[in-house]
């Protein structure tokens, strides 16, 4: 007994006297958008054939042709599925392009981004898509001009135990991450969502970075070629084309370019509003615009209607407070509001004074960022994936099927 | 805060007394007392001496004449923070009845926030947790001549891990990528670890 209490004296002598300080450490975990540079180089060398079907990751913008879906996984590349029977989409193959953020479809030929590159694939035979066609450089804001390597970012969680936590790096911001932007586009070409980069209209591509449009002759579906940039000013977001008119959302305001000259669209006005993230979807008489107030856009939440029958002049006919609303989609007098984490709408819009009135409903279980009003399907795009109702009685939102993504994002 | 680790404490004083009429097999020692410590490196490389409160019960029973096993709980005040020791624990005596004896303890368990509150907006939230703590102890008791209780003072060693957290939450609108290392809806959070030794003094009550 004497020997047990000498060794717990002897075992608290050393507790004590070792040291009676207290230590304190800390870590910074954060989110942060990381650079990462490539070679463009390296990525042209890479060859790009058609994979077999992988699971959806994180599905970002989503282009309908005839009956296939096309749907980018940002940065990684483009699955394929046959949407023949929208109850049941079946996932045929994927192209890995790395860098991808944005698509169209002309014809037979799919464009896709590739970094700072446009490629063309030739999608006549689905099971076996070709690159024909590689115009370089043409996305040149991606240029990292101290290197010149391309610089992208990539969300990223850190850990640090250094306080002086952020360092070279950005923090997150909702727009600069991968964003499920979708693509619009009419007649003959294929169609996407409000949220779109690039756009087809009377044979030509135009695409929208941050500040400036392109615009690619595609005449000759196979062989796009560039035509020229068109600076817009900061912060353009998506791009909407109507007749011969296009409609460039950014986040001040929507610009309205005259493209009766395909190669050489003119600004013909810009509505300006308070500074908010803003698809746009437009009929004959008023542009619906949707402001969003989020993490980069620190505006408000609202659903503007915009008369435009004097596309010169298009003055604000009347806002309606909304709850998150992000992408928009209108079929006839039929308007769908994706409302972020608090669902997807619909509304009669054919009185536009009086929208509010006319809410077909809203499916609060449905959380949603985009959706395309397919000639099969409702596609709404969310954070756990890509769903299609049968909209036929938009007051009634029947749904048919969802692909449900294997890394969902998580959406405030 | 105080009010609340104040009525904790006048609980615990009175589970300890009820329990005084109780048989022998039972065993229970209440003791108050002070924690000192030197706080955690300054940016000047200086330490700046700390004296807390310290109060604790022990609840046990006999598993032969000199040991005996139980369970200690208390209120351990660091600076601004409360904390509740939960611990499991071992007492040992050496020495003849109605004399003074040598006694030698250990505690090993976790020490609990509860009484902190989790502070926050629309903006951000902050949150303390507790940790792992073990204390040993050696002490004197001087029994008493009327009863069977004594008097004890002891001296231990504790060592108490705490951390606390402080996250900025994603705005609406957000989209982020799931991430194991965040709690979900955090875009960032910061975790500072304190370890918290400290060598204890206190006097009480063994019944």
């Amino acid at each position: 007994m004497k020997s047990l209490y000498s060794s717990a004296i002897f075992l608290l002598s050393v507790f004590v006297f070792s040291s009676c300080h207290d230590e304190m450490n800390s870590s910074y975990t954060y989110r942060t958008m990381m650079p990462v540079y490539y070679e463009m180089s390296d990525i042209r060398a890479r060859v790009i054939t058609t994979e077999p079907a992988q699971p959806l990751d994180n599905p970002g913008k989503i282009y309908i042709y005839q009956d296939y879906l096309f749907i980018n996984e940002p940065t990684k590349g483009i699955h394929i599925l046959n949407n023949e029977n929208p109850a049941n989409p079946i996932n045929l193959s994927f192209i890995p392009i790395a860098g991808n953020v944005d698509l169209a479809v002309n014809g037979n030929i799919l464009y896709a981004d590739n970094y700072v590159d446009l490629l063309a694939f030739d999608i006549s035979n689905i099971a076996n898509i070709k690159l024909i066609k590689r115009i370089e450089d043409v996305f040149t804001h991606m240029y990292y001009h101290q290197t010149g390597e391309i610089i992208t970012f990539k969300d990223t969680v850190l850990t640090s135990e250094n306080p002086n936590w952020g360092g070279e790096f950005w923090l997150m911001n909702s727009s600069m991450s991968f964003s499920a932007n979708y693509s619009a586009a009419s007649q003959s070409y294929g169609t996407g969502g409000s949220m779109a980069r690039f756009t087809l209209s009377n044979e030509h591509l135009y695409a929208v970075d941050q500040s400036t449009l392109r615009v690619f002759d595609v005449k000759t579906a196979s062989n796009p070629t560039f035509v020229k940039p068109i600076d817009l000013g900061w912060g353009i977001e998506t791009i909407f084309p109507f007749q011969d008119k296009l409609f460039i959302g950014s986040n001040v305001g929507m610009h309205i370019y005259d493209a009766s000259t395909p190669n050489s669209p003119t600004r013909m006005a810009v509505y300006e509003h308070v500074q908010a993230c803003d698809p746009v979807v437009v009929n004959e008489d008023y542009a619906f615009v949707t402001l969003r107030n989020g993490t980069a856009c620190n505006g408000v939440d609202e659903l503007h209607v915009i008369d435009i029958n004097d596309l010169y002049n298009p003055t604000l006919k009347k806002s309606y407070p909304m709850l998150n609303p992000h992408g928009l989609g209108l079929a006839g007098n039929f308007l769908y509001i994706a409302e972020g984490a608090h669902g997807l709408k619909s509304f009669n819009a054919t009185d536009v004074m009086n929208i509010d009135q006319n809410q077909l409903e809203f499916l609060t279980d449905q959380k949603s960022v985009d959706l395309i009003p397919g000639p099969k399907s409702l596609i709404v795009i969310g954070p756990d994936g890509v769903c299609q109702f049968d909209y036929s009685n938009p007051a009634k939102l029947k749904k048919l099927s969802c692909i449900q993504v294997t890394n969902p994002t998580q959406f405030y | 805060m105080f009010r609340k680790a104040k009525l904790i404490c006048i609980g615990l004083l009175f589970l300890s007394f009820k329990s005084l009429a109780q048989e022998k097999k039972y065993f229970g020692q209440t003791e108050i007392g002070i924690l000192f410590g030197k706080s955690e490196e300054q940016w000047d490389g200086s330490r700046q001496r700390r004296f807390d409160v310290s109060f604790m019960t022990f609840h046990g029973a006999h598993i032969t004449k000199s040991h005996v096993v139980g369970f200690s709980l208390g209120i351990d005040q660091y600076d601004e923070i409360s904390v509740i020791p939960v611990a499991l624990g071992w007492r040992g005596f050496l020495g003849k009845d109605d004399k003074p004896k040598l006694f030698g303890g250990l505690d090993i368990g976790g020490g609990s926030t509860i009484l902190e509150k989790k502070i926050g907006d629309q903006w951000s939230k902050s949150w303390y947790e507790g940790g792992f703590l073990v204390s040993p102890s050696v002490g004197i008791s001087f029994p008493s001549k009327k009863d069977k209780t004594a008097l004890s003072f002891s001296f231990a060693y504790k060592r108490q891990q705490i951390s606390h957290y402080w996250g900025t939450l994603i705005q609406q609108g957000s989209q982020v990528i799931k991430n194991d290392k965040l709690p979900p809806g955090y875009n960032s959070l910061t975790e500072n670890n304190f370890l918290f030794r400290s060598f204890v003094f206190r006097a009480g009550l063994m019944f």
